[in-house]
């Protein structure tokens, strides 16, 4: 493996992706929805009469859009890699060069992770006009173009690996989807099932009255949403809310949401996941009575009785990075290890010329 | 001067996709400065073989020496001396045919410099050189084919591997592919090369290597396989009358393609024979010497093709 292998990979793999038409046109419809996404959420907020700091909304929101929408594109633009050279029959007489299965496998990821990139950065415009609107931070913005950048590059790597594992391209497109679909949704129908099975009968006391009901013991099984693209981004990013009493930030009590839409504080999407999935992590309070409050989370919240604001379990975003890329690094090495030759059998039947 | 070691020696190879055996024991040897034919039929295993010398498929069995390289164990060393052609390929869409030769050359670590200079060298000997700004893909089928050939000397190897090179090429390409790989040769590398036209691999060949359901069938130089008698086939204007000369003159004939097959001892019996026969008076249309040694050996060898 040479660098210089890797930049020829790379640089032929990046020519012929933005040669064809269809890119061109591909990147427009890219940037126009997420225009246009920006457009209609800015209306909307200003028709909601939404006054206090209405940048941070628009970013997280826009941010959280704009990751859904490259989980979306991305298996598409890299799932076909290395199968789709096969049937064209291109990846044969590359392998008989001096490049070896390495260059060829980092050069395609280069070559996927920077189209990638090429369109987080045909996002920044609107990022920026978030920003501009205040409340958000350069080093917040900055955290979480990062942080959407990497998670681009975990699911190119994983589509990557899923073009390099299945014979046919529809095999692996469906592969590299419904690895996507594992991580978001996934894990998230993981962890409620997981969580249902470690509830446990607990008494509490709600004033005069013990109730005995059965909780779901959240900290034991939260990890199973640890590796969500969603929890990873919100919760990695430096909260832009300064500190409050979690029942004002979070009151969003069914009913009552315009109301503290228009006069509460921030509303701020990625802070509802980040302090959500946080407050899985602590343990339920065995008595709430004493404090006489109930959260709006129901019995995932315990408050903190000193500071009277949600306990926070601690982050959830290292594990979550670390499995993602743990994940990526994986999908590259199987894709390597698929590309070696002299191979010992031409994958599923194909010819390999 | 020592004699050379051969570029390619395999023995024993054997390679089984699933439960079809495509080789079961090949045997194999490319000597350098020779073109040497891989000739068989259909399924043979012929683009197996090649496969598994161009390290791109592991054999089950046997010992394969390429350049003095073995090509599992030191697959790099030995990309670095072949050039390999295979029997269909793609070509990237959207490049055009200097780029696509470009990238090649530096897939092989060429310098720039001389990149350049090779690859105007080769578009120049395979007659691409108007096309050079035109992209791959509308190229016709015969001039991707030389495109392919151009593309498997980018980095001049001392080996070259070619699988039905000449299919889709129009008769002065062939001719002209059959001059570059003598000419190569001549220069000291080992070509082999696999075809159907044998014809044309008769002209090209020094040595043949027939390989049919797997196993070498036979490994021959191509001088060692002309026969002592050759063969000529006769047309007159009366089939009736040349038919009565021949067996007149004691020449045993026998009727094929519309004409007399006989077998002679060389061409001074044939002119003989010629000038004999215009004498008698039968009108000769056609006198023609049948080319088909290798033909021949290859229709012996199939006879029983399943
Ligand atoms: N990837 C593969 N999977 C299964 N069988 C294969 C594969 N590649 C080749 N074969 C089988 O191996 C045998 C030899 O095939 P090969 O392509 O080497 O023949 P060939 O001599 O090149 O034939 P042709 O003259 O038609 O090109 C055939 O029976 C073929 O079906
Ligand atoms: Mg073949």
């Amino acid at each position: 493996m040479t660098l210089s292998g890797i930049r020829t990979m790379a640089r032929q793999e990046f020519r012929v992706r933005l040669r064809t038409g269809r890119w061109r046109t591909a990147l427009m419809v890219w940037t126009s929805v997420i225009g246009l996404f920006s457009l209609l959420l800015w209306s909307a907020l200003q028709w909601l009469g939404v006054t206090s700091s209405i940048g941070v909304t628009m970013f997280s929101t826009l941010m959280l859009f704009v990751l859904s929408l490259a989980l979306l594109v991305m298996p598409a633009t890299s799932a076909q890699s290395v199968n789709g050279d096969r049937e064209r029959g291109t990846l044969a007489s590359v392998q008989v060069t001096r490049l070896t299965a390495a260059d060829i496998a980092i050069g395609k990821f280069a070559a996927a992770w920077g189209t990638g990139l090429v369109a987080l950065a045909l996002t920044t415009p609107f990022a920026g006009w978030a920003v501009l609107e205040g409340g958000v931070g350069w080093l917040r913005a900055l955290a979480v173009l990062a942080v959407v950048a990497l998670l681009i590059g975990v699911v190119c790597a994983v589509s990557l690996a899923a073009s390099a594992v299945f014979p046919r391209t529809t095999t692996s497109a469906l592969a590299a989807y419904l690895a996507v679909f594992a991580l978001s949704f996934g894990t998230l129908i993981a962890f409620l099932l997981a969580s249902a099975l470690t509830a446990e009968t607990v008494q509490r006391t709600y004033g005069e009255r013990t109730v005995e009901t059965r909780v779901p013991q959240t900290h034991r099984v939260w990890g199973w949403l640890a590796p969500n693209p969603y929890v990873i981004l919100a919760d990695a990013v430096p909260s832009a809310i300064p500190a409050g009493p979690a029942g004002y930030v979070l009151g969003f009590e069914a009913g009552r949401a315009s109301q503290y839409a228009v006069v509460g504080p921030v509303i701020d999407p990625m802070e509802w996941i980040r302090n959500g999935v946080r407050g899985l992590r602590v343990p339920p309070a065995d008595d709430y009575g004493a404090y006489g409050e109930y959260t709006p989370y129901g019995d995932a919240v315990a408050i903190d009785p000193r500071t009277g604001e949600a306990e926070d379990g601690g982050p959830v975003w290292p594990y979550g990075l670390a499995f993602n890329v743990a994940l990526g690094a994986g999908a590259l090495w199987i894709t390597v290890r698929r590309l070696r030759t002299p191979m010992e059998e031409p994958p599923g039947g194909t010819r390999i010329a | 001067m020592p004699e050379r070691p051969p570029a390619i020696v395999a023995r024993g190879i054997q390679r089984a996709f699933g439960r079809v055996q495509a080789l079961r024991g090949v045997d194999l040897t490319v000597p350098y400065g020779e073109v040497t034919a891989l000739v068989g039929p259909n399924g043979a295993g012929k683009t197996t073989l090649l496969l598994i010398l161009a390290t791109l498929l592991m054999h089950d069995d046997g010992g394969v020496s390429v350049a003095g390289h073995d090509p599992v164990e030191d697959p790099g060393a030995v990309r670095a001396k072949i050039g390999w052609m295979p029997d269909s390929f793609g070509v990237y869409d959207q490049l055009t045919t200097d780029e696509y030769l470009t990238f090649f050359a530096d897939a092989y670590r060429l310098p720039a410099a001389a990149a350049a200079r090779r690859i105007a060298e080769l578009l120049e000997l395979v007659h691409l050189t108007e096309y050079r700004h035109q992209p791959v893909h509308v190229l016709s089928r015969g001039q991707k084919q030389r495109l392919g050939v151009a593309r498997s000397l980018v980095h001049e190897p001392e080996i070259l591997l070619l699988d039905e090179p000449a299919s889709g090429l129009d008769p002065r390409s062939r001719v002209e592919l059959r001059d570059l790989l003598r000419g190569l040769a001549a220069d000291g590398a080992a070509v082999l090369v696999s075809s159907h036209i044998l014809a044309e691999l008769s002209e090209m060949a020094d040595r043949v290597v027939f390989v049919a359901d797997g196993v070498t069938a036979g490994e021959h130089r191509l001088d060692e396989l002309t026969p002592a008698t050759h063969r000529w086939r006769i047309q007159a204007r009366d089939p009736d009358d040349l038919a009565e000369a021949l067996s007149a003159f004691g020449v045993t004939a026998t009727e094929a393609g519309g004409g007399h097959e006989v077998e002679l001892d060389g061409d001074d019996a044939a002119a003989d024979l010629l000038a004999d026969l215009v004498t008698d008076g039968v009108r000769v249309t056609a006198f023609t010497p049948l080319g088909r040694t290798l033909e021949d050996a290859y229709l012996d060898l199939t006879d029983d093709r399943r």
